[in-house]
């Protein structure tokens, strides 16, 4: 092509710009307010014949059947719903949700993370529904503690995490412990760790011993967190934590008991207790390995247990890692994914009964029986034996004796991507824990100064 | 572009041609195509530079920042990163399948070995094998405990074997090998096509010299296809700068940032952390990129021609 | 021409080397896709494919890539066929300023205009239709497919459209009837092309298509991939159901395609 062709192209172009004079972003802000508590309508059967639109996250093996009858269930109970189910991993459903609750085609019925980069940027824009209504016709403030609803709770500005409207209700719990073979601790003349020097000595033992002492699968950037909230209990205090992992003002990621918990990670990285190379295996693919023998201790969420007993049986076994500062036990945890509606669903109605439907206490059982740990009745509910009841003991009691700490990723709308590729970093030894904990800070830093 | 002016230009000067008398006629059949590629492609790379004005997290009100967004990039570690990688994915993507294009296509010219055909369309395949499900096959091989690593295993090569996809060190050309993989074969075709066209009596001119195969190829068979190597070069850089679906599928950029890309950046900052006009100077830089990447190879291209009168 | 023994041996290396470095990939996902999934006993198990089926919902998603691969292949040849034929057989003015306009089109990524896409498309409603898919992907062909019949139609003997005009035909009837036959190679190649890259393209069906509803095979797979990671058995076999339409195509149509690809690289 020639140049002054080109040129003329490019003017041609130029004036195109000319017609293009309106700014991005004159849409319409949507209307979230939800209904108050005495006009709410809970009658569903007077619907008349609807199509009910769910996303959900719950792919795994123990919730994905929990989800399926308690679907089955719900379209027996009100046989003029139909219900149209749309399953996707977390990292799908998270990408796409952004994309799709500011369109007009929305669903009824979605799981969002609670983290501000999440449902408090959807809160900020008025995309998800004030659910304060439903949760008192439907008694949800009584079915749930106040520690659980808050993690799904937002000021109507979004500024404030943790109290103010109520946007989502969660149904299982969580909780980020260590998994561990009774066959490989014995293989390398090992007991439960009941402290982290114990638990120390057991990765020192594994590594000389030719085995791995953790499997850690983080080609995904975001597991490295659920081994780093553990482990920083150890160190920081669990209420400096939460203020770190809420956003809110007042923590310091600088301070020197922060960059020691990073110390320990990238020493661990350092000394291939996490593997040659944690950073290039996919999170899936290591479970999987896991319950083929391969490492001796796996950190990660209760959410795993089920899969991996599958295939483990009995050899599986799950403990709250060891009590931290203060002699508490506190690690990462806390609730599933809340389900929300959207403020453009089309069937309000219906999807707030629905969510009632999947929360209430015969839900609860549902849940348990297949296998997936709900977030009410979690020390009645837990099952007789094998991996699921340690899980179920360990939840009952860092949530009753223990602090649950929030997901680190909660504490601003950028932080699971700077979490992420920070700790990336850390194990990879590209970077030093000092600058990883500077890169921490300064994003956290940004958002609780701005806010 | 074209060498073909022919005879067209030296009819009848006043109707568009031999069958065409009304001087609207070409727009008609200009018209639908050029609404709908304007419409979709035109119109909306004129929005993505006016929304890179823009502060705006793609809800609610826009601020206008002018060139804030660009003055951002120059010290945002990430677009740098972006940048470093895509260069470094241009050597895989277009500079490796250019070598080994070149060298196919040379044997395939001589070669008059049995199923000729057979390699050309086995070597081609890769380009058909959508981007995903590269990204899936890949990514496999590249696993720790995948393909590669066992085969380095098996021959004693424990040092070298790791997590391909996380290394640091070994991430980006791990994602572009991938690159030379799947452009090899476009490359080859290309250059088959223009080394199709030299006529052989050049050949046997040389050969009567006593030019063997080395020197036949230096002399005749690189010259000739000049052409072919710019079009090979144009098409692989504009498919290194645009690497999303790989990255996206099998690294997310990590580890750290040692895989992102400028494409992926588009996308990240768009859609994950929200920020669309900072995604859009990153869409118009890379842009920009491509046009001038691409008016620079042509130009080697044209320089000793367009004296000689291509045109 | 003659060649050496010796140099017919390395020539024979060297394609071998690359054939097998090319379908290495190919190969390994073949072997994963029908080896036993996690806590099944070997053997080979081609009902991998059924269950990956069933569970990744591909007969939905490929439905709807065959639906946008149809739109996007059938409206971009055809408005390409009046563009190129405007461009390489008639004489006006603008059009030096024109063609190079279609040209940029070649070198626009789709990165470029994705964003714009989507939040302008939003705002009339347009998200989450086949439309949304197939308008952008159309007009990233019609620049291509302009660029290319334009060289075909130059490449044609004037004699052909004079004799037309012999004939009395008028601009239409000639392009139809004359030209159009004429270039079937090229239009052949042009539809593989425009095909495969629409069958293939991942950004503009990531963004344009939020809600999930008219997910095209190559999202389908990578939401699978998202949930079977663990089970690489499966995913390989979900990405062998994708990859196979596109692959037999082109197996079937091979000696065409890449005749049309050499004759065509050979026009510019």
């Amino acid at each position: 092509m020639h140049r002054r062709q080109f040129l003329a192209s490019a003017t041609a172009v130029g004036g195109m710009a000319a017609l293009a004079a309106c700014a991005p972003g004159t849409g319409t802000t949507d209307d979230p307010t939800g209904p108050s508590s005495d006009e709410v309508d809970t009658d569903v059967a007077g619907l008349g014949d609807i199509t009910l639109r769910v996303w959900d996250q719950e792919v795994r093996g123990s919730q994905d059947e929990a989800i399926t009858a308690l679907i089955k269930a719900f379209e027996k109970k009100f046989s003029n719903v139909k219900i149209d189910r749309v399953k996707q991993s977390f990292d799908d459903l998270q990408k796409q949700t952004a994309l799709t609750l500011s369109g007009a085609d929305v669903p009824d019925v979605l799981q969002v993370n609670n983290a501000r980069a999440d449902m408090g940027e959807f809160v900020k824009a008025g995309q998800l529904l004030d659910l304060s209504g439903y949760a008192e016709a439907y008694g949800w403030s009584k079915r749930f503690s106040d520690s659980v609803l808050s993690k799904a709770r937002y000021s109507k500005d979004a500024k404030t995490f943790g109290e103010g409207s109520l946007w989502g209700v969660p149904q299982t719990g969580e909780v980020c412990g260590i998994y561990y073979s009774a066959k490989g601790l014995k293989g390398i003349g090992a007991e439960p760790p009941t402290s982290w020097d114990e638990l120390r000595t057991v990765l020192e033992t594994a590594e000389k011993a030719g085995e791995l002492p953790i499997m850690l699968g983080n080609l995904d950037k975001w597991p490295a967190l659920h081994v780093f909230g553990p482990l920083q209990a150890a160190y920081v205090d669990p209420e400096q934590i939460t203020k770190l992992a809420m956003g809110n003002a007042g923590g310091d990621w600088t301070d020197a008991k922060n960059v020691d918990a990073l110390t320990e990670l990238a020493d661990w990285a350092e000394k291939k207790y996490l593997g040659d190379s944690p950073n290039g295996l996919d999170y899936d693919a290591a479970w999987a390995d896991f319950t083929k023998g391969t490492g001796v201790l796996l950190i990660g969420g209760s959410w795993l247990g089920t899969d991996m007993a599958k295939a483990m049986g009995d050899d599986l076994h799950f403990m709250a890692p060891p009590a931290g500062v203060g002699g508490k036990v506190a690690t990462t945890g806390g609730t599933g994914l809340p389900f929300s509606i959207p403020a453009k669903a089309k069937n309000q109605v219906a999807a707030a009964a629905y969510i009632d439907f999947i929360t209430s206490e015969d839900a609860m059982k549902l849940i348990a029986e297949n296998g997936g740990m709900p977030v009410l009745d979690t020390a009645d509910l837990a099952p007789e034996k094998g991996v699921n009841k340690e899980i179920f003991e360990a939840f009952d009691t860092v949530s009753n004796d223990g602090v649950l700490l929030p997901y680190l990723d909660y504490a601003t709308p950028t932080f699971s991507d700077t979490a992420g590729a920070t700790l990336q970093e850390l194990i990879g030894g590209q970077s030093s824990p000092k600058d990883a904990a500077a890169a921490l800070q300064k994003d956290y830093a940004d958002f609780t100064g701005a806010s | 572009m074209s060498t073909r002016a022919g005879n067209t230009r030296t009819r009848r000067r006043s109707a568009p041609s031999a069958v065409v008398r009304g001087r609207l006629t070409p727009y008609l059949f200009l018209l639908p195509g050029f609404v709908v590629y304007a419409a979709f492609a035109l119109y909306p790379l004129v929005r993505s530079a006016q929304f890179s004005l823009y502060d705006w997290s793609g809800i609610g009100a826009s601020t206008f920042v002018g060139l804030g967004n660009y003055a951002d990039l120059l010290h945002d570690g990430g677009f740098l990163a972006a940048i470093g990688n895509a260069l470094v994915l241009i050597i895989f993507y277009a500079l490796l399948p250019l070598a080994i294009g070149l060298l196919l296509a040379a044997v395939l010219r001589r070669a008059q070995v049995r199923g000729l055909g057979l390699f050309r369309t086995v070597i081609f395949l890769p380009q058909v094998v959508a981007l995903v499900v590269v990204a899936v096959a890949w990514k496999h091989i590249y696993a720790p405990d995948g393909p590669l690593n066992t085969v380095l295993r098996a021959v004693g090569l424990d040092s070298l074997a790791r997590g391909w996809l996380g290394d640091p060190g070994a991430a980006l050309p791990a994602v572009g090998f991938i690159g030379t993989w799947l452009e090899m074969g476009l490359v080859m075709l290309l250059l088959l096509a223009g080394m199709s066209r030299i006529p052989e009596d050049l050949y046997e001119a040389a050969r009567l010299d006593g030019a063997g195969p080395v020197r036949e190829f230096f002399a005749i068979t690189l010259p000739s296809v000049r052409g072919e190597i710019v079009s090979a070069l144009v098409l692989t850089i504009i498919a290194a700068l645009k690497t999303f679906d790989l990255v996206y599928m099998t690294t997310s950029g990590g580890p750290g940032d040692a895989t992102t890309v400028p494409s992926y950046e588009v996308y990240r900052r768009a859609f994950e952390l929200k920020d669309v006009g900072s995604a859009s100077s990153v869409a118009i830089v890379l842009t920009i990129l491509v046009f001038a990447i691409n008016l620079l190879v042509t130009r080697i291209d044209e320089r000793p021609e367009t004296r000689g009168g291509r045109r | 021409m003659r060649v050496s023994p010796a140099e017919r041996t390395m020539n024979y290396v060297v394609l071998a080397a690359f054939a097998v470095f090319a379908l290495f990939p190919v190969v390994t996902i073949l072997r994963d896709a029908f080896s036993p999934r996690i806590g099944v006993s070997g053997g080979i198990h081609p009902e991998n494919l059924v269950d990956a089926w069933r569970i990744g919902g591909f007969g939905a998603s490929l439905g709807n890539s065959l639906v946008v691969a149809l739109i996007v292949v059938v409206v971009s040849v055809a408005l390409s066929l009046g563009t190129g034929y405007a461009f390489g057989t008639m004489r006006f003015p603008g059009s030096r300023v024109l063609f190079p306009l279609f040209l940029l089109g070649l070198m626009i990524p789709a990165e470029a205009i994705v964003i714009p896409l989507f939040y302008d498309l939003r705002t009339v409603g347009l998200t989450d239709t086949y439309a949304a898919i197939a308008l952008p992907q159309i007009a990233q062909s019609i620049a291509f497919g302009t660029f290319w019949m334009r060289a075909q139609f130059r490449a044609l003997p004037q004699s052909l459209v004079e004799a037309s005009a012999l004939d009395g035909a008028g601009p239409l009837r000639t392009l139809v009837r004359i030209l159009v036959p004429a270039s079937r190679p090229a239009i052949v190649t042009l539809v593989v092309l425009v095909g495969l890259w629409t069958w293939n393209e991942f950004l503009i069906a990531l963004v344009m298509t939020p809600s999930g509803r008219h997910r095209t095979a190559p999202l389908g797979l990578a939401n699978f991939q998202g949930q079977y990671t663990a089970d690489n058995a499966l995913l390989a076999a979900g990405a062998i159901i994708v990859a196979a339409p596109m692959l037999i195509l082109f197996l079937v149509l091979q000696r065409h395609f890449i005749r049309g690809m050499i004759d065509g690289a050979s026009k510019e």
